[in-house]
């Protein structure tokens, strides 16, 4: 029984954090059409300055105050980075691949950026919460219950936006046709930041979550954004849900994988999935056509 | 009365190669109508005006203004509102979400349900298929679905390029009517068209665009007869009317 639970929980915590990864990618992908290979970096950056104004060490904010300014930070962050390095390319019909390159190269500047202003040693992030809950006769941390709990809500309110709300359908809408974007009023540049702003902020809120969960070091977002790789190409980029319901999916494989097969082998697992994935249903992976979002 | 619209000494084009030479249209009164040989530069005219392709030369005014080169969201918030050639629109909205972003200059947002109102009466064959994607539509319907997302915006001046491009001849009747209904309400059109009957029907001024410049024009009151249209629009005796 305890197992069952114990592998629930994780399930749960693992696919949250995929999902709010996932989501961020496949808005740029949706909206702008790239990828962004500094995703990750991202999150380390929010966990970051979440630590510079949360940390006893540093600021010594309360995390509730902490929280959104690093996430204020983030979205800032990535509107700059989307200003610097992608918008120069629009347009150009090798904007993919130059937007590899770039966000690569952003990825390696932010890694190296947090290893010089921070330190190679690990630290870490005060929990959203303190203490631990028992379910079921499982400890869980007060942490990772309150992001089990927040982050189907903070997708479902991402949900609404894009589907219900006229500046979320301008986003859906500007990857689809952009001279018909202009032509009902929308602002296109302030769509493509807008997006990629959001989208750093929900990978600035996942590295929190991570960060006072594990110990936070410079490459922290590495890991999770090979994880949220696999999800994608498991789930296609095209949709919200797709990767959100594939997030789930493969978190819960993860753990069950981890139970039963251990740690060593599960990675070597999560590959194999990807591969088959992409031998079976490869049209999901960065293909122009089923670009849409919701 | 002065124009709504008025153009003078245009000059643009893609890259290194012009394609509109010195076009000017300043004296339309009414409805004006645009026709010519295909790819000498009526869709380019329009993009220069609704501001998806910068004018290398001259000035468009709209109103009085000069609106020559603001970005397109400008030119849209004064109630210029440009329906493009074969438009896709975006696939995978719906019919209602596509309405909706219609909706999206600041002038148009108040009237909003009003104007679903007045676009569902019009297009009744449109409400029907309100959850249906833009991309699953028949190309009367996309047609359909290009203007009524133009009336969302609150129109002051519409321009059509080529509405009824590639539609059968009922359509056509459908979609004029509607048109004409548009006109009376008080909105001012320019239209591009390849069929003359549906041009006269429409237009109060025509042009005739022929390499990049106004080779002729017909003004109202002038005998507008078929013939004399088909002859310009051959080359024969280009200025024969003007
Ligand atoms: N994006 C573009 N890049 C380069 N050349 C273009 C572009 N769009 C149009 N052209 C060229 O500009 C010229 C004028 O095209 P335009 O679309 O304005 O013609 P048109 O009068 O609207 O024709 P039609 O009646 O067929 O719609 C054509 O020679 C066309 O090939
Ligand atoms: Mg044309």
């Amino acid at each position: 029984m305890s197992t069952i639970v114990d592998i629930v929980m994780s399930g749960l915590f693992q696919g949250s954090l995929y999902a709010m990864i996932a989501v961020g990618l496949a808005l740029v992908w949706t909206t702008i059409g790239v990828f962004n290979f500094a995703h990750g970096v991202l999150m380390t950056v929010g966990a970051y300055i979440a630590w510079q104004l949360a940390s006893s060490d540093a600021l010594g904010l309360p995390i509730f105050i902490a929280l959104p300014i690093a996430l204020l930070a983030s979205a800032a962050i990535g509107l700059l980075m989307q200003a610097a390095i992608v918008r120069p390319f629009i347009g150009r019909p090798d904007v993919v691949l130059l937007a590899v390159i770039t966000t690569l190269a952003a990825a390696s500047i932010f890694e190296n950026g947090t290893l010089l202003i921070w330190g190679p040693r690990p630290m870490q992030l005060p929990p959203l919460a303190a203490g631990t809950v028992k379910i079921m006769g499982i400890g869980i941390s007060a942490h990772q219950l309150i992001i089990i709990l927040v982050t189907p809500v903070i997708l479902a309110a991402l949900w609404f936006f894009l589907t219900r709300m006229r500046l979320g359908l301008a986003l859906r809408a500007v990857a689809q046709n952009e001279d018909a974007c202009h032509l009902v009023g929308l602002n296109v540049a302030a769509l493509y930041g807008l997006a990629f702003g959001l989208a750093a902020a929900l990978a600035g809120l996942a590295g929190i979550f991570l960060g006072g969960f594990t110990f936070m070091s410079p490459t922290m977002g590495s890991e999770p954004l090979s994880k949220a790789l696999v999800v994608v190409i498991f789930g296609g980029l095209g949709t919200i849900a797709g990767p959100i319901f594939a997030a789930y999916i493969i978190a819960f494989f993860e753990a069950i994988s981890i139970y039963f097969i251990g740690f060593y082998w599960t990675p070597a697992l999560l590959f194999a999935v990807l591969i088959l994935t992409l031998m079976l249903k490869p049209e999901g992976l960065f293909s122009r056509r089923s670009r849409s979002l919701a | 009365m002065s124009t709504l619209l008025e153009i003078r000494g245009i000059e643009t084009g893609y890259g290194r190669i012009k394609i509109l030479h010195d076009v000017t249209l300043d004296n339309a009164s009414g409805n004006i109508g645009l026709f010519g040989p295909n790819g000498h530069g009526k869709t380019t005219l329009l993009r220069c005006v609704s501001g998806l392709l910068r004018a290398w030369h001259g000035e468009i005014r709209f109103d009085g203004q000069v609106i020559t080169n603001l970005p397109p969201r400008r030119i849209v918030e004064r109630g210029l509102i440009h329906v493009s050639q074969g438009n896709r629109l975006f696939p995978d909205l719906t019919i209602r979400e596509t309405l909706r972003l219609g909706a999206f200059p600041r002038r148009a947002r108040a009237q909003e349900a009003q104007n679903i109102e007045r676009v569902a009466a019009l297009f009744p064959k449109l409400r029907e298929r309100w959850s249906q994607r833009v991309r699953t539509l028949s190309g009367g319907e996309r047609q359909m679905v290009s203007i009524a997302v133009a009336l969302m915006s609150e129109p002051r001046l519409l321009i059509l390029d080529e509405p009824t491009l590639g539609l059968a001849p009922r359509i056509k009747d459908e979609l004029c009517d509607a048109i004409k209904l548009i006109s009376q309400a008080g909105v001012k059109l320019v239209v591009v068209e390849q069929d003359v009957e549906f041009l006269l029907d429409l237009a109060d001024h025509l042009y005739l665009i022929n390499h990049g410049e106004v080779a002729a024009e017909v003004r109202p009151g002038d005998s507008m007869n078929h013939e004399a249209i088909m002859e310009m629009y051959f080359g024969r005796q280009t200025s024969a009317l003007t």
